[in-house]
């Protein structure tokens, strides 16, 4: 697995990260989408149970408003007297157990000129109702607003809830309504009939109100004081507004105003009571002015969507894992067939050809680069094959040549002095051969006692085919040169021999001379070679005039012709091939006949084996490091007395 | 080495620039062949940018003489500077081909 952390971590990576993310964004829409069609469906379910509570309410209530209505019907048809009023009272408390009790207060003077206060209130105590009459000097019932609220506004109204201590702890609330007396068509207010209604029904009716696991509602009067809560400390303790100081919530504030101006909406708020996100969906109970409130917890309300959730986040988990488990598994298939081919390759890096490769299991491409493979290496295998045989071969010839280098040197005559016995002349000479087998040539050899033969001459060509070449014309030379022959005359048979079917176009340039050692007279011919240079006592090196002559095996049929010099004693000749003047230093210049012309005057040198010994040695010198292009033969003779 | 080949009216005149050695020998052969192939039957050669020829150049000039000769052609040289001129009559050459001092010359 190390060793395919590489792929195997890019490809999980790259398909996780990208999975990932897909599954992120589906998954949250999903969320969020399901939250909002339940948060939609919540707004309906709770609007609807909170206008049904309302409903239910209203119903109630409006019942209970008519006990008073019809008791000020009784007072407003009717003359009465106070017993008449008493009476209506009492039979009004017998017959409605839901009225705690009710009084008929009357207006400053309005049922006795003689008596600002007359207010008889029947209420229950132990079982039988009773009446006492209501207003003093300290308790002037007209500044209440039991009296005074539903006067102003001239129409009934309920007081706000409160708690009657004396009426066994239950909450209250007092329904008033103004009753007149008709004149001329003009009502005037003679009066206000109340009834106190407990609201225990009401506490039951809220409560009663369930939603998921802990939704509930809750109740507030006009004023915002708490009616009804599952937490009984608030009820009639607490308003909405003192609650919403305590917690410096400012949205409670908020919805607590909107709530007592008999607004209706769904909003999300900080319950405080269960302390937590909730959604809640308020509604005025119109006829008294209070407003109901229906809350349901969001954790209560999403508990069944982050369920879900959850599960769908594990599923996707293991899905995740499975993933990964999937794209090692593939990933190892791919890149261990890779680290094994690796592998073996740097074992043929090394130079192990004959390492086994892995037999490919399928013909994908894992399979087509092991064959690819297989071939490089059976290729590599076969060209390390050839090479090898090449270079075998290349030794071999290269053996060869230096057998064929020394087989060709030892043609030429290296002995000197040559003729230990001949105290006439003296000759020297010597080949300095561009490759291991040059295509330069010299001989010399005695005709007779008298002739001395000598040839310089040059194959143009290097190499094997040179040489042999080479052997051949000095083989005709050695065969044909006769004292009898003119110089010209053997150039003539050599050059026809050599030219028969020369399909090569090789040839040989030469020079050859006979040197009567007694009398110094020297015959030479010349076939296409560079003029020797003539060294007399007395007289600054020369040239060798020379007859014209085409080099030896261009043509069959080509004529040479002879000249003659006689050489003095001490005279000396000095035959070199093109090596010499044609010898090049690193600037491309060459050596010149000039510079030789020069180098044989100015130096100095006294024997042949001197003067050919220097004149190598400046050539040397001229070419440096230049490499040499071409053999470098130098022979020189001279008469001696 | 540089050939620059113009066909002229009865010839073909291959213009040699640079140096003729035991290496570069075979590309004038080379540039030869062609026009020995094609049987043309005069080759003009325009020496005057050759600096340098060897022995080997000789023989690659006869061998394409030759093939020229085979095909009753012929081959001739013209503005041969110093060094080539020395070595052309050294070898004989000169008097073996036609050399002319003037491209007209050789055209005629």
């Amino acid at each position: 697995m190390i060793k395919n952390t590489g792929l195997a971590a890019k490809l999980i990576i790259l398909i996780l990260t990208s999975t990932t993310v897909i599954f992120i964004a589906t998954f949250s829409y999903n969320y969020l989408s399901y939250r909002n069609i339940i948060l939609k469906e919540l707004e309906d379910t709770i609007a609807n149970l909170a206008l049904a509570t309302v409903f239910k309410i209203e119903t109630v209530l409006r019942a209970a408003e008519k006990v008073p209505l019809t008791m000020r019907t009784c007072m407003q048809n009717h003359p009465h007297s106070a017993e008449d009023i008493n009476r209506l009272l009492k039979s009004t408390i017998q017959d409605n157990p839901d009225i705690f009790g009710s009084a008929i207060a009357f207006a400053p003077y309005a049922f006795d000129p003689q008596k600002r206060y007359y207010a008889p209130y029947c209420y229950r105590r132990t079982g039988a109702p009773t009446v006492t009459m209501l207003g003093s000097e300290s308790y002037h019932y007209f500044d209440l607003d039991w009296y005074q609220i539903p006067r102003e506004l001239d129409r009934p109204i309920w007081t706000e809830p409160y708690f009657d201590e004396g009426g066994g702890n239950i909450i209250m609330s007092t329904f008033s309504v103004p009753f007149y007396r008709g004149h001329q068509n003009e009502d005037i207010i003679e009066g206000i009939i109340t009834a106190d209604i407990s609201l225990l029904w009401l506490q039951e009716i809220v409560s009663s109100v369930k939603i998921y696991s802990r939704g509930y509602a809750f109740l507030i009067s006009r004023n915002g004081k708490v009616v009804t809560h599952p937490k009984k400390q608030l009820i009639m303790q607490e308003s909405i507004f003192s609650i919403a100081e305590d917690r410096s919530d400012e949205s409670l504030r908020t919805l607590g105003r909107k709530m007592i101006h008999g607004e209706s909406g769904f909003t999300t708020m900080t319950d405080f009571f269960t302390d937590t996100k909730s959604w809640l969906y308020y509604a005025p109970v119109s006829s008294t002015g209070w407003s109901l409130a229906v809350i349901v917890p969001e954790d209560d309300l999403l508990h069944g969507l982050r369920k879900l959730t959850n599960k769908v986040f594990i599923i996707g988990m293991l899905g995740f894992i499975l993933l990964v488990l999937l794209i090692t598994f593939i990933s190892d298939t791919i890149t261990k067939p890779l680290g094994t081919l690796a592998d073996k390759t740097v074992e043929i890096a090394r130079g192990n050809l004959d390492v086994t490769l892995p037999t490919p299991k399928h013909n994908d491409e894992i399979g087509h680069l092991t064959n690819s493979f297989a071939e490089m290496r059976s290729a590599l295998k076969e060209y390390i094959a050839d090479l090898a045989e090449t270079t075998a071969a290349k030794e071999r010839i290269e053996s060869e040549l230096k057998i064929a280098h020394t087989i060709q040197m030892s043609f030429l005559p290296k002995r000197f002095p040559p003729f230990p016995e001949k105290d006439e002349f003296d000759i020297f000479a010597t080949l300095q051969p561009a490759k291991e087998v040059g295509g330069d040539l010299y001989d010399f050899f005695l005709l007779d006692d008298h002739h001395l033969f000598f040839c310089v001459g040059d194959v143009s060509d290097k190499g094997v085919p040179a040489a042999l070449f080479m052997a051949v014309t000095k083989t005709l030379l050695k065969g044909l040169a006769d004292v009898a022959m003119q110089p010209s005359e053997i150039l003539e048979k050599v050059n026809a021999e050599l030219s028969i079917d020369n399909d090569s176009m090789m040839f040989v340039t030469l020079f050859c001379g006979i040197l009567n050692i007694k009398t110094g007279e020297l015959t030479y011919s010349n076939a296409g070679h560079n003029p020797p240079v003539v060294i007399r006592r007395g007289s600054s090196p020369d040239w060798l005039s020379l007859p014209r002559g085409l080099v030896l095996g261009a043509m069959e049929d080509s004529a040479y012709s002879t000249n003659k010099i006689v050489l003095a004693e001490n005279d000396m000749l000095l035959v070199y091939t093109d090596g010499v003047t044609e010898a090049m230093n690193g600037e491309k210049k060459l050596y010149s006949s000039e510079r030789l012309l020069k180098t044989v005057e100015k130096q100095p040198f006294k024997t042949t084996e001197e003067l050919v010994h220097m004149v190598m040695h400046s050539v040397n010198s001229f070419s440096g490091e230049e490499p040499q292009t071409d053999d470098i033969t130098i022979l020189a003779i001279q008469r001696k007395s | 080495m540089e050939f620059e080949t113009t066909k002229q009216e009865n010839a073909i005149v291959i213009k040699v620039t640079g140096r003729m050695d035991a290496v570069t020998a075979p590309e004038f052969e080379n540039a030869c062949s062609p026009h020995v192939e094609a049987r043309e039957k005069l080759l003009v050669a325009d020496l005057s940018n050759l600096e340098y020829i060897s022995s080997a150049g000789l023989r690659s000039i006869l061998s394409t003489a030759k093939k020229m000769k085979a095909n009753s052609g012929e081959i001739r040289f013209c503005n041969l500077n110093g060094m080539v001129q020395e070595v052309f009559s050294i070898s004989g050459f000169s008097s073996m081909f036609t050399i002319c001092e003037t491209l007209e010359e050789a055209l005629k």
